[in-house]
């Protein structure tokens, strides 16, 4: 994911956020590939199998509701880092090189392999889902109406430009003092407050939440990422100041699982459609603040050595969540048809789709000019 | 022509230093008029709508007037005449420092309008209704600009501002009158008619010609008065 990149890094290094990115993103590919199988989602990801079980459900969306904060935090974190190193222009230099210029030119090229491999699959494959009977269907009228253009899984990047843009406002307004006053409260003050602040982001779309994929800001989403981002550029330079949580990571993480069950109860099937109810947001925004700090805190403590593995996946991370989805649905389609059982397609479509990302990084970025870009 | 650019460069940032704060707020105002649109309620759409068109009329209408009318009231002229700058390099630092400060907004939020008409159900053929609208914002910018680079006197140029800028009101109207840019604009499909395309050309072409006039008759000036 971008938000880090190898010269956006100090020479002392924060291994544990590189960890945590890599971590980040390899949960990224599974949760995708496992969204196949979620009956949560069945109604509306195109390469949903017919086979389909609700632990998947159980298992993915934990990680995702703290998934996407913490990639949000993290980018926060190194843009505090570029911006005190470079300053302003320096950012939005590097800004323009590694994240509109990649946007601008993977969004055409992600978008239309994306629409070819639906559309290949919404004539050839037999065992189709909701979805891709609904873009059959479409497909056959006579003049199908044009789809608005949308960020697709891209829309981590056009929010980052978005949080850019914002950084810059706010300090140009000389706004900036409102976060370093907050964070002087402490930890456990920022730990009770930011809940409450994403509670009404949650409220206002639909659970679990989609990607906010439109080309118009989604206010849920400024909401939801925002506060995370600036937690982030809050953290920088003094991660310690999460040490006084330190006594409170396993009740949280007791208390997260809790409101994870009752957050499982909630949802429904057709919860993706319904505007979400003011407890079931709460306990998003609980599971998503609480969760991200304890990752967090986790991170901090246990990834802090370093790993050539861990290192060179994230490197590799921001090349991998560019091409992840297109290799992807390229792989999960032909296996709607196949007999395997789930776990056997999962398991293939995520191995192959981690191998191809990362050969091609090798092959692509790794020793290319492109490093300086997505590397 | 000699022009001395690094002091015509430092001219220009020091114009968007000081601009800085006011472009922030309109920015942070034009997202915010943004997100309204993304909530896709007729409420937030109205709402959304006229913030776009204030914030970018305010942006015009601030950018000419803190850089050149305040600057003049203020008397920064005399600090610019003991630079090394001849009045040719004073004004292209002008018009440049404002066509930059006016124009991040004004190409953020024109591009956020045609992303509003082009991702929403709206029909389409609006885009060339807003093009037009911001085609005007452009003209009266342009012209606006001119007179306050030409007349000293404050009542005119706040004539001119708000003058331009008001009469979007009966461009809007009269626009309505043609019916080759009425009727398309009401389908899904983006027809630019003749009419239509004349009077964008017309727009951007008028803009040109009033601030290149602009430069030359300065760049003609062997004094700064």
């Amino acid at each position: 994911m971008p938000g880090v990149s190898p010269d956006a890094v100090p020479a002392d290094r924060i291994h544990a956020l590189d960890h945590l990115r890599a971590l980040a993103m390899l949960a990224g590919v599974l949760f995708h590939a496992a969204l196949a199988y979620s009956p949560l989602l069945a109604p509306v990801w195109p390469p949903a199998d017919r086979q389909t079980w609700w632990g998947v459900d159980a298992l993915i969306w934990l990680p995702h509701l703290v998934r996407m904060p913490l990639f949000f935090l993290i980018a926060g974190y190194f843009t505090a880092s570029l911006l005190e190193r470079r300053g302003m222009g320096g950012l939005a230099r590097q800004r323009a090189r590694r994240i509109l210029l990649p946007f601008l030119v993977a969004w055409p090229l992600v978008d239309g392999s994306l629409a070819l491999a639906t559309e290949w699959a919404a004539s050839a494959v037999t065992q189709s889902s909701p979805m891709l009977r609904l873009i059959r269907d479409w497909l056959a009228l006579p003049d199908p109406p044009g789809l608005p253009p949308r960020t697709g899984h891209l829309w981590f990047l056009y929010y980052l430009l978005l949080f850019g843009v914002v950084l810059w406002a706010v300090r140009a307004l000389g706004w900036g003092g409102g976060l370093a006053r907050l964070m002087a409260r402490g930890p456990q003050a920022v730990a009770g407050l930011l809940p409450l602040v994403l509670w009404p982001g949650f409220m206002a779309t639909g659970s679990p939440h989609p990607a906010p994929e439109s080309l118009l800001p989604e206010a849920w989403a400024l909401a939801v990422f925002g506060p995370f981002y600036a937690l982030g550029l809050g953290l920088h330079g003094r991660l310690d100041w999460l040490t006084p949580l330190r006594p409170w990571l396993k009740p949280a993480a007791a208390l997260c699982l809790g409101l994870y069950a009752v957050l499982l109860d909630h949802w429904t099937t057709d919860a993706t459609v319904a505007r979400t109810a003011w407890a079931t947001a709460l306990l998003e925004a609980l599971i998503a603040a609480w969760g991200t700090l304890l990752a967090l805190a986790l991170g901090l403590r246990w990834l802090a050595r370093p790993s050539p593995l861990l290192r060179y996946l994230s490197a590799s991370a921001y090349w991998t969540y560019l091409v992840h989805l297109p290799l992807l649905f390229a792989l999960q389609y032909p296996m709607m048809d196949l007999g395997w059982p789930w776990p056997l397609k999962f398991a293939t479509a995520v191995s192959a789709t981690t191998a191809l990302c990362l050969l091609s990084y090798e092959l692509l970025v790794r020793r290319t000019p492109l490093q300086r870009f997505v590397g | 022509m000699n022009l001395n650019r690094p002091v015509i460069r430092l001219l220009i940032l020091k114009d968007w230093q000081l601009f800085e704060k006011q472009l922030a707020a309109y920015v942070l105002a034009g997202l915010g008029a943004l997100t309204l649109l993304g909530l896709a309620r007729p409420w937030a759409f109205y709402l959304g709508s006229l913030a776009l068109i204030v914030v970018v009329v305010a942006a015009a209408c601030f950018a000419i007037s803190n850089s050149l009318l305040v600057e003049r009231k203020e008397q920064t002229l005399a600090f610019v005449m003991s630079l090394p700058v001849s009045p040719l390099d004073f004004t292209i630092s002008k018009l440049l420092g404002n066509l930059l400060t006016f124009g991040v907004p004004f190409c953020v939020l024109l591009l956020g309008t045609l992303v509003v008409i082009l991702s929403t159900p709206l029909p389409d053929g609006l885009v060339i209704l807003a093009t037009l609208l911001f085609g005007h914002i452009l003209l009266a910018y342009s012209v606006s600009l001119a007179v306050a680079m030409q007349v000293e006197s404050e009542g005119w140029n706040t004539f001119a501002m708000i003058g331009s800028m008001v009469l979007v009101n009966p461009f809007l109207m009269a626009l309505g009158q043609i019916e080759s840019i009425q009727g398309p604009i009401r389908q899904d499909a983006i027809a630019w008619s003749l009419p239509a395309a004349l009077i964008l050309g017309a727009q951007l072409l008028v803009s040109v010609v009033v601030l290149v006039h602009t430069a030359w008759w300065h760049g003609r000036k062997a004094a700064f008065y």
